[in-house]
């Protein structure tokens, strides 16, 4: 049989967001995928250099709408550490609290996503509604359902008082019971298991080859995970118990993130029992530097990097982001190999993609790439429009 | 001179009166406009139903309980732009909406509602209808095919192999009831289960659970709605449809439901026969509905069927069920009790 390419996006109606395939296609077999990125620019790490340490915590907040909670604690904790201060303990705890808090969140509209790509829509409405328990409790404690602009540098800038701490464990706690049940549904539906059983598989030599991060790595038996390895905030004092599943397909990545979603209830409830007392800021430096860091996080999707040089100003002289998104890309490549046409949307699904917040501007023309300054961008611009 | 008049006159009279009989029959009741208005009724339990299901509220605004959206969302599309693709093929493109909505409604007049006889019917409709059920599928694949889209043009395909995935065991299972009755028409077998007093639903379960899932499927929802899988070939089949067209698919659609569920409880479940002082008609709506519900339940309560696990599932389950419901039948029928008694 021929071979025939069947190209999807940077346009598609079933894609959300712009990034392209290109599936060299046999039959219903897909035998190789080329993907391309870099369709999308926000110009947010050229932002971040024109903006003070302290505006740049909102402004890195505004990367990704579901887990700004992982990028203002990876820029804080980065940040805070070219300054040379620590947050509070109490700040630290609180940290853990709402980043597990987000994870939770993350997973389970994602669960309900990927419920939705495989046509198992009442499941979906059930996740999206018990999601909704927790971004309450996110509007209690932060006073945002999403855009929670509660980090800082120094700490944070709300603290929790008791009322709000009991209100987060009776949540979580509820949340917990129903993540049980649908985890329990998944395993026992067996329209679910035909869709996800050995779909899009992954090695574990493949992935640790392709540098997979976060819940993909581990539903390949690949032991990564940031709050583990390198403890950030305060992950060294509240055990995480790292979850991994050996099945290596869609399925086994589905539970890694159900069974996370579990674990993260219990951080949260340790994390909550041990709330130690004190101020939740300390005043930090306006300038910083000269010096650079490298901070990571697990966010809900994996290991999201951030670099930050300072020059002695108030401003950082540049910033980078690197989002698990794209460590993930080589490694959902790998899995699309020899899927079907119509296991597609499940496997794109199942890294949980933010194109968005992974995409950089870059140009490709004959094979070579390469990027613009933000002086030629604005030229570029300026010509294209025909002002001056 | 003068009786001869008065007996052309009544002669007169009752042709008329019969014609018109015959056309209220045929447009108002229970002809095309009540067919309409209980297609669209039934999306709307159907709509409710999933969505009481899923912890939603479904409809709520137009009318009492959101009652009259499907009629405000047909007049919405109505009033929208209609557009052809440059590529498509402007003849088969058009006319393929036209039968989705007519063969349905056609063959919803083979279909016995207010008394044990249909507003037509013959010796042998029920091969009639079910050669009604293929068409809509043949306009399907020639109307997507003419639409020159990447998507419509898999979802041709997928809805091309459901069909070769149901039809066999649909027509089997309805020939099983129609040995038991020994008769091909719809409104015989009715008759024959308002005879017996027993259901046929109760006398061959297996033939009644293989037409349901085929229902489904018919109907293209989950698990079986791999033709117009919303996730991966965006709407399948009906992708390039818009405006007035995409309404009388929509229409047509509905209908379709209506048709099924109502097939369905024409040859399983008694059609509308039931004790005196109701109406039949009342017993038939009643039936209908609870086959509606079943299945909105069933398109709840599960993921989606890959094509190819589709057509494994019918080729190697339901369609030996159907034989075996049919052997038995047979059996029963050609003599097996007679000779033991």
């Amino acid at each position: 049989m021929s071979v025939f390419e069947v190209p999807v996006g940077p346009q598609h109606p079933a894609l959300k967001e712009p990034i392209h395939f290109l599936f060299e296609v046999e039959g219903e077999c897909v035998v190789g995928v080329r993907p391309r990125l870099g369709y999308n620019h926000r110009g947010i790490e050229k932002l971040a250099e024109s903006k003070t340490y302290i505006q740049n915590a909102l402004l890195t907040a505004r990367i990704c709408g579901i887990c700004t909670y992982a990028h203002t604690t990876c820029y804080t904790t980065t940040a805070e550490e070219l300054m040379g201060v620590e947050a509070p303990p109490r700040a630290q705890y609180i940290r853990v609290a709402l980043a597990e808090l987000e994870r939770i969140h993350s997973h389970l509209l994602w669960l309900g996503v990927m419920m939705h790509e495989i046509g198992f829509d009442t499941l979906f409405m059930y996740c999206w509604r018990d999601r909704e328990k927790v971004l309450d409790i996110f509007e209690l404690t932060t006073g945002n359902r999403v855009q929670h602009a509660v980090n800082t540098v120094g700490g944070v800038r709300r603290d929790l008082t008791p009322s709000m701490v009991e209100a987060m464990k009776k949540a979580v706690s509820y949340v917990g019971e129903r993540v049980k049940r649908y985890r329990d549904i998944i395993l026992k539906e067996k329209t679910v298991r035909v869709r996800t059983e050995g779909v899009g598989p992954l090695k574990p030599r493949d992935a640790v080859a392709l540098c997979a991060v976060g819940p993909t790595a581990r539903a390949s038996a690949v032991k990564r995970d940031v709050r583990v390895d390198d403890p950030y905030v305060a992950y060294e004092e509240v055990p995480v118990h790292m979850v991994v599943d050996d099945g290596c397909d869609v399925l086994s990545r589905i539970l890694v993130r159900c069974d996370e979603m579990l674990e993260s209830v219990n951080v949260i409830l340790h994390a909550l029992e041990r709330l130690p007392d004190g101020p939740v800021r300390v005043k930090a430096p306006t300038r910083a530097g000269p010096g650079e860091v490298v901070g990571r996080v697990e966010a809900p999707r994996g290991e999201l990097l951030y670099y930050i040089r300072g020059d002695g100003t108030n401003k950082p002289s540049r910033m980078k982001v690197r989002t698990p998104t794209l460590a993930n890309i080589p490694a959902l490549c790998k899995m699309l190999e020899g899927c079907y046409i119509a296991d597609i949307p499940a496997i794109i699904a199942c890294i949980d993609p933010c194109i968005a917040c992974m995409d950089r501007v870059t140009f490709i023309r004959d094979g070579e790439s390469w990027s613009w300054s933000g002086e030629k961008l604005r030229r570029y611009g300026m010509r294209w429009y025909g002002i001056r | 001179m003068e009786l001869e008049r008065g007996e052309a006159q009544e002669v007169w009279n009752e042709m008329v009166w019969n014609s018109l009989t015959w056309l209220v029959q045929v447009v108002v009741f229970p002809g095309f406009l009540t067919l309409i208005a209980l297609a669209l009724f039934y999306e709307w339990v159907d709509r409710k139903f999933v969505a009481k299901l899923q912890n939603r509220y479904g409809p709520l605004h137009v009318g009492p309980h959101g009652l009259l959206q499907p009629i405000a969302d047909l007049i919405k599309l109505l009033s929208k732009e209609d557009i052809t693709p440059l590529a498509a093929d402007r003849v088969i493109f058009a006319a393929s909406p036209l039968i989705l909505l007519a063969s349905p409604l056609t063959a919803l007049l083979f279909i016995p509602m207010s008394g044990v006889y249909s507003t037509v019917g013959f010796e042998g409709d029920l091969l009639l209808v079910l050669f009604l059920f293929m068409l809509p599928m043949i306009a399907i694949f020639l109307g997507s095919w003419a639409s020159a889209n990447r998507f419509t043009a898999v979802g041709a395909v997928r809805a091309t192999l459901q069909l070769l995935a149901y039809e066999v065991p649909m027509g089997m299972a309805a020939i099983g009831t129609a040995i038991a009755a020994r008769s091909l028409s719809i409104s015989r077998i009715v008759a024959w289960q308002a005879g017996s007093g027993v259901w046929l639903a109760v006398i061959q379960p297996l033939g009644f659970i293989v037409f349901t899932m085929c229902v489904v499927a018919e109907l293209r929802r989950v698990p079986f709605d791999a033709p117009t899988a919303e996730t991966e070939i965006v709407a399948g089949w009906e992708t390039e449809f818009s405006g007035r067209k995409l309404a009388v698919i929509r229409l047509g659609e509905d209908l379709s439901t209506l048709l099924l569920a109502g097939l369905a409880v024409s040859l399983y479940l008694g059609g509308p026969a039931g004790p005196a002082p109701i109406p039949p008609i009342v017993y038939f709506l009643a039936k209908v509905t609870a086959y509606v519900l079943l299945i909105s339940l069933i398109r709840a309560a599960f993921a989606r069927f890959r094509i190819d696990q589709t057509l494994r599932n019918f080729w190697g389950y339901l369609l030996p069920l159907s034989i075996v419901q049919v052997l038995v039948v047979q059996l029963l029928a050609g003599g097996v009790l007679a000779w033991l008694w």
